[in-house]
């Protein structure tokens, strides 16, 4: 048995052991969250001023009553939606969905690979203005049934912005050691200033208030089938979101690269040994992750707004979250973006009708984060209910979590699960 | 790989500090063309860089990024890498303002002290929060650092939000600057150092003392044994896990002063839009003591270094006559962190650091 076989047969040994917990621990997080989040609403709603209290318990008296705020959260996402399935609110669930699947994608890929990349927010900006930029200046090139290129173009464009601001990172965590973390945050700023100053010096749309490009080709823009135009939400996108996820899975398993993407994310030493040009993987890793972020940039300005605009929503940060609920996974993005863009379009009922702000997303981004960040809280919790006479379980965080060491620290990952 | 080919030729010590003679010769030649042709651009920076107000703004700006990084310090050289200091920073910002404007004066301390004091609390207790989650859940230190700072990136603006109805508090006005009477007299260092913002005192007082606790005391050598060789501390009859509690803490107490220090030391209100007003300081301060190779003093250098780019380019798009595009003048300093740790990546990290430490007897 080569030395690849038998990494090969562990990694599929700790990934199947492990799959059932990441699902249970996703799933316990999310309660926790929602919880601790119910309770956060509750407090904040006794600073708040309003004119009669909603919720009151032992004496003390909110004007936001979370049950409601849950139960508003969760119509609102959906509308009606046995009688009308395609109507707005979902809509808007599966365009936030849509939007998320990319950036989940794009953190997921290089957590496979042992990279914490917190700059899909700053590749989807530079994606989405090289979409923009590019469809705009083809536009009038491509007219007539030439058109139709406009879109993949569009995309394809994303695809290259972000896989270049991908890259730089990439190439400084590879030959110069730079910690990825930091600087991919600080290319967060940057790409931030340089699209301002872009649109801003070059591509400003002439009579508008605000910083933003003109309005795109109408042939390049993902029209909104099935859902009532003006939803902004084009089936098309969700569609081939979809396929990249399936993409993306067969990738991971199936294919040489895979391979050395995920033994690099599990065993940098192995997979040094068994001959994976690490620094090429950290490159490319990061390139593909950044590619995956730019095509979400891209979608948000070809179906979302059509046309770039500064001030882009924090869907790289979101896409954080997705990816870790997600366990990492291609295949759980999609469940864990559904859930996302489910909070995120029903916050909006939420601010309408309860009158707790939309920026709740953001506390529960970062909840979930923390209670999948510690399944051992869940275990001694669970302990504490259950005596079981049974071995405890294997690593929780073997195979499908992130390494538990910053690579830069050049430790072995994925050494500090619970393993007996 | 020339960068590599280089590292490869000096140890990290050496690369480190020819950087730091580079920048210094760099700056040394530019004011230098400054000096002889003060017509040029060169000359006008070098009035710039020079000036009292440049010069007090950078001290003003380095508070945040300063003290986070010697709590930091504190956190890593004890084995847990916090790098959640942003979150810390942002918590703390908001939280000052918030209780200055809510509870007000107790027990005649004025409310603006009031809330530097709350400020620092939330930070301390969000720091403990994550001390608990990596040390006795056992988190990844990254991951965990990460949602201290998106929980916080969230909250923040979301209780503004509730409570002022925007991103944005309201104006509770700043701590004022205290001027030390015959020094500040002095010329030219007098208005800078000696008529300045009390967070800035302060400052040198966490730069300061947080040096002689590192190398000077008992708890120091303990913080460094924790970070550096565990299991030798826990053999001598130290607890380890105390230790790393009581670091972890510490950078949150020390952070909390950065963040207050922003808010009320110098702005007066939190800003909550975007990545809030604190806006990747919590970053950079952990490349200032990277760069400041864990050295409280050679932290403090790098995040005046750091903040004086910011006062540098706050002061360069007040000059028309450039017409320089802020917002490209604005990543300057980031673009700087990116540089300065490309070339002092490989700093030497205490060696247990990000490793989760077991006593051998539960």
């Amino acid at each position: 048995m080569s030395a690849r076989d038998r990494i090969e047969s562990g990694l599929r040994r700790l990934v199947a052991a492990s799959w059932a917990e990441r699902l249970g621990l996703s799933f316990a997080a999310l309660v926790a969250s929602v919880l601790v989040g119910g309770l956060i609403v509750f407090f904040s709603g006794t600073a708040a001023t309003c004119q009669e209290p909603a919720y009151g318990v032992f004496g003390l008296t909110s004007c936001y009553n979370p049950i409601s705020v849950y139960s508003v959260l969760v119509t609102g996402a959906f509308g009606s939606i046995l009688s009308d399935p395609f109507n707005f609110n979902v809509a808007l669930t599966l365009k936030e969905t849509t939007l998320l699947i990319f950036t989940g994608l794009s953190v997921a890929v290089a957590f496979r690979a042992g990279l914490f990349n917190i700059g899909s927010q700053g590749q989807l900006i530079f994606g989405g203005l090289a979409s923009a930029i590019t469809v705009l200046t083809a536009g009038p090139l491509l007219t007539g049934v030439g058109g139709f290129l406009l879109v993949p173009l569009g995309i394809l464009a994303g695809a290259l912005g972000g896989a270049f601001y991908g890259a730089v990172p990439g190439a400084l965590k590879a030959y110069a050691g730079a910690n990825e973390v930091i600087t991919t945050i600080m290319l967060n700023f940057v790409a931030e200033q340089v699209a301002f100053f872009v649109v801003s010096a070059y591509f400003a749309a002439p009579d508008s208030q605000s910083v933003e490009t003109s309005q795109i080709p109408p042939a390049a823009v993902l029209e909104s089938a099935l859902f009532g135009s003006g939803s902004d939400f084009s089936i098309v996108a969700f569609v081939g979101g979809l396929v990249l996820v399936a993409g993306l899975y067969y990738l991971i398993k199936y294919t040489a690269f895979g391979f050395d993407l995920r033994t690099s994310g599990l065993q940098p030493e192995a997979a040094r040994f068994g001959g994976v040009d690490a620094k090429r993987t950290i490159v490319s890793s990061m390139a593909l992750s950044g590619a995956f972020a730019g095509i979400g940039g891209a979608v948000w300005v070809l179906m979302v707004l059509g046309r770039f605009q500064t001030g882009v929503p924090a869907l790289g940060f979101d896409g954080i979250t997705v990816s870790i609920l997600a366990g990492n996974n291609p295949l759980g993005v999609v469940p864990a973006a559904l859930l996302f863009g489910v909070l995120k379009s029903g916050s909006l009922a939420v601010q309408l009708s309860t009158g707790v702000p939309i920026q709740l997303v953001g506390v529960l981004r970062g909840l979930i984060i923390l209670f999948v960040a510690m399944p051992e809280f869940f275990r001694l919790l669970g302990k504490r209910f259950v005596t079981t006479d049974r071995e405890p379980a294997v690593a929780t965080d073997g195979g499908e979590q992130t390494p538990t060491e910053p690579p830069s620290t050049g430790g072995d990952a994925g050494d500090s699960g619970g393993e007996r | 790989m020339s960068v590599g080919r280089l590292r490869s030729a000096l140890d990290g010590g050496d690369l480190r500090r020819g950087l730091a003679y580079g920048l210094a010769a760099l700056v040394v030649l530019a004011a230098l063309y400054g000096l002889v042709f003060p017509e040029t651009m060169a000359g006008d920076l070098l009035r710039l860089a020079t000036s009292e107000s440049t010069l007090g703004a950078a001290l003003r700006l380095a508070v945040p990024i300063a003290c986070a990084a010697v709590g930091g310090i504190f956190a890593e050289k004890a084995g847990v890498i916090n790098i959640g200091l942003e979150g810390l920073l942002i918590i703390s910002a908001f939280t000052g303002v918030f209780v200055t404007d809510a509870v007000g004066s107790v027990f005649s301390i004025p409310g603006i002290w009031v809330g530097f004091v709350a400020g620092v609390l939330a930070s301390t207790l969000l720091s403990l929060l994550f001390a608990v989650v990596c040390i006795k859940f056992r988190a990844d230190q990254i991951i965990a650092g990460l949602a201290v700072w998106l929980i916080a990136l969230g909250l923040a603006p979301f209780a503004a939000t509730v409570v002022y109805g925007s991103v944005n508090t309201s104006s509770v006005g700043t701590l004022g600057t205290w001027t030390i009477p015959v020094l500040s007299e002095l010329p030219f260092v007098g208005p800078v150092l000696f008529d300045a913002s009390p967070t800035v005192y302060l400052m040198f007082l966490v730069v300061g003392g947080g040096w002689y606790v590192l190398n000077r005391t008992s708890f120091g050598r303990h913080v460094r044994a924790s970070g550096e060789n565990p299991k030798a501390l826990d053999t001598a009859g130290v607890d380890v896990t105390r230790v790393r509690y009581l670091a972890i803490t510490l950078s949150g107490v020390l952070s909390g002063i950065g963040g207050v220090g922003l808010s009320l030391g110098q702005v007066g209100q939190f800003i909550g839009n975007g990545q809030t007003m604190v806006n990747g300081k919590g970053f950079i301060a952990i490349v200032a003591y990277l760069f400041g190779n864990y050295n409280p003093l050679g932290a403090f250098g790098a995040s005046v270094l750091f903040a004086g780019l910011d006062a540098l380019q706050l002061r360069l798009q007040q000059i028309p006559a450039y017409a320089v595009p802020s917002s490209l003048v604005q990543t300057i300093p980031y673009v700087t962190v990116i540089v300065v740790l490309a070339l002092v990546g490989h700093t030497r990290v205490p060696s247990a650091a990000g490793d989760h430490y077991e006593s051998g007897e539960d």
